[in-house]
């Protein structure tokens, strides 16, 4: 499995919590009983890195075995949960075609969004499905020429992209975004210092 | 006191519980262990999918069953595991001093009490040791197929929970190891399955397994094991090192169309685990099958085989090239590519050469050194720009292709090495791994310029 997730969300300059537009995900190659733990951290770590980045800038942050790139456009931003060695400029020619798909779609809609979006969006489950191989990603590649100009940040841990004095365990704690089950998971798996087996 | 003796006796309980499922339902494919508080989004999510009458007795807090699928909730794990621990520490005393008296009649209740105990225990602790021997002890006094088969269930069963557990995984080596040539080719077609199954985390299983099964029968009807491979399974899981070794052993025992079969099938999985180097060595391992099927067998020595190991060969180069140009500075790839052309220049392109007559039709074919060697040189070229960024897979492509580079002038044969060692120098390696990683000058100055010396006193004689 190279790309575990897709998300849009709407990324306010305030500061508040980006709301989620769009949300694909592929949990099948995790254990049955951590699957809906997967699918949490998704939102949650996702939500935590597109709330830090600012506006047009792209930046990929390391975590774990896996890279999650967030490309932000304006206020929409396009989060995605790949492989540590997909291509990092496939992975992000795949998140400006999302974006671009979703202008198409959706137009300036999502400006006035206020709460999370549960509303499938098709066209997101097929990208998921498609670009599995970035063979598929390349192909868009070619035809992005623009990206080859933007300099892409790199966060070598999570910890990096949060401001000074803020603390992933912190986070985790206050998340709504996370149950017991899986604040047990994130506990157990920092303590065998195995946080891989859960995302 | 009693304190004690009331929750001895509750852990007793669920002990039964426990191996009550365990019995219940034979076809479990996968364990977990649960928070209490996923309990009610386990059944809210199989409550839709799942009609009403299926809803099983087992409603307590402590064991969730649906489609084969065993959740033990993580508040009655320690209880449960003392208490298993003692019941199979127990039974497996009195099996042991009952085993020195004559008169068989009380083991079979004994053994049956030491299985179900350790299963149990094994559910929980997949590398007790003294719960796998015990059970391997008992089996391998049966020596009957369907407890072969059974035993194979609970080492892919504890590998779900514990897909890299070395003893489920020993477990069933040591089981095929032991049986007799007619049934190991049995439970090698099932071996074959669960390693599918472990590298590709556990949920086909139950499905292949059962096709398995009717292979088996198929397979005995018709004497061949030829479909024994076949399965439309994925591999899933990541750097499962024992997995993988595991298909690495069973090479061995694959016939050539299954060899074959294999290579293509991993073909795609490789392409999208680049970062896995198990799966390169995996495919490493069946092209040396197919080489070294070839080199013995000398019935096969034509030149349609020759011909058919040179394509496999080629296909492989230009297919890690590919990946080395999709997938930047990936340390496996460049791996797989050290064997490929070491393999290539010494054996294929020999093999080949003195049979070439017979070739001279075929134009596709080259087996000239020099041109591969150029070929490796534009590489190498391909590879040298490095674009200023956060990331280093630039510069570790740069330096994996110049030190491969360097390497594969060690293994050209020496009439080529002046040769490559000029092309090399209005390159200037050495330029370009300072810059790639300046951190490792002192190395890189020493490989190269050793690299350089050896070569430079017989040009020297050339010249003069």
């Amino acid at each position: 499995m190279k790309i575990t997730a897709l998300l849009v969300m709407k990324v306010s300059p305030d500061g508040s919590d980006p709301v989620i537009l769009a949300n694909a995900s592929d949990v099948s190659h995790f254990g049955y009983f951590q699957r809906s733990s997967v699918k949490e951290f998704v939102v949650f770590v996702g939500r935590t890195v597109a709330k830090r980045t600012p506006p047009s800038q792209r930046q990929s942050v390391q975590h774990e075995e896996y890279k999650v790139h967030s490309y932000n456009s304006n206020g929409l931003c396009a989060v995605g949960f790949m492989d540590d060695h997909y291509p990092v400029r496939s992975a992000f020619s795949l998140l400006n075609k999302v974006l671009d798909e979703y202008n198409k779609s959706f137009g300036d809609s999502w400006r006035t969004a206020q709460a999370d979006s549960t509303q499938p969006w098709p066209y997101l489950n097929e990208a998921l499905a498609k670009f599995q191989d970035p063979a598929e990603a390349d192909k868009l590649l070619k035809i992005q020429r623009e990206l080859d100009e933007t300099k892409i940040i790199l966060h070598k841990t999570i910890d990096s992209v949060l401001a000074r004095g803020e603390k992933l365990d912190s986070l985790v704690e206050k998340s709504s975004d996370l149950s017991a089950a899986s604040q047990m998971f994130y506990k157990q798996a920092k303590k065998t210092n195995q946080c891989c087996t859960i995302l | 006191m009693s304190e004690n003796a009331h929750s001895d006796a509750k852990a007793l309980d669920l002990l039964n519980e426990l191996e009550n499922i365990l019995e219940s339902d034979p076809l479990i494919d996968e364990v977990g262990f649960v928070h209490p508080s996923q309990f009610a989004t386990l059944k809210e999510v199989a409550g839709c999918a799942v009609s009403s009458q299926d809803v099983s007795d087992h409603e307590s807090t402590n064991f969730w069953i649906r489609d084969h699928k065993l959740g033990i909730s993580t508040q009655v794990l320690l209880p449960l595991y003392k208490a298993a621990k003692h019941a199979f520490m127990a039974a497996l005393r009195e099996y042991k001093t009952s085993g020195n008296l004559p008169g068989k009649s009380g083991d079979d209740t004994l053994e049956s009490e030491v299985m179900t105990h350790s299963k149990a225990l094994l559910m929980l602790s997949c590398d007790f040791g003294t719960a796998w021997n015990s059970r391997k002890f008992i089996v391998l006094k049966k020596e009957l197929m369907p407890i072969f088969m059974n035993e194979l269930l609970l080492s892919a069963l504890v590998l779900s929970y514990a897909p890299k557990s070395e003893r489920a995984w020993s477990h069933s080596f040591d089981l095929k190891a032991t049986t007799s040539v007619t049934k190991c080719m049995k439970v090698v077609t099932c071996l074959v399955y669960i390693s599918h199954k472990a590298v590709g985390y556990q949920h086909n299983f139950w499905k292949m397994f059962n096709s398995a099964m009717d292979n088996r029968e198929r397979i005995r009807a018709s004497g061949k094991n030829s479909r024994g491979l076949n399965s439309g399974d994925e591999m899933r899981s990541k750097m499962n090192y024992r997995a993988w070794n595991h298909r690495c052993w069973l090479v061995s025992y694959m016939t050539r169309e299954q060899v074959l079969h294999q290579l293509e099938k991993s073909r795609n999985w490789a392409s999208l685990h680049v970062a896995d180097s198990s799966c390169f060595h995996y495919r490493r391992r069946l092209m040396l099958r197919i080489y070294e099927d070839f080199y013995h067998t000398q019935a096969d020595h034509s030149s349609g085989y020759n011909f058919k190991i040179y394509n496999i060969w080629k296909e492989e180069l230009d297919w890690n090239e590919a990946l080395i140009g999709r997938y930047v500075g990936r340390e496996a790839l460049w791996l797989h590519r050290r064997f490929l052309s070491s393999y290539w220049i010494r054996h294929i392109a020999t093999d080949l050469h003195s049979v070439s007559c017979q070739f001279e039709h075929e134009s596709s074919i080259d087996i000239d050194v020099g041109s591969f060697i150029d070929h490796e040189l534009h590489l190498l070229d391909s590879c040298s720009t490095i674009p200023d960024d956060d990331f280093e897979d630039f510069q570790a492509q740069a330096i994996h292709s110049a030190t491969y580079i360097l390497w594969l002038t060690k293994q050209i044969p020496k009439s080529h090495r002046i040769d490559l060692q000029e092309k090399l120098r209005a390159r200037d390696l050495k330029r370009l791994l300072n810059m790639a990683c300046p951190e490792r000058s002192s190395l890189w100055n020493c490989l190269v310029d050793l690299n350089a010396s050896k070569i430079q006193p017989s040009c020297e004689r050339i010249k003069s």
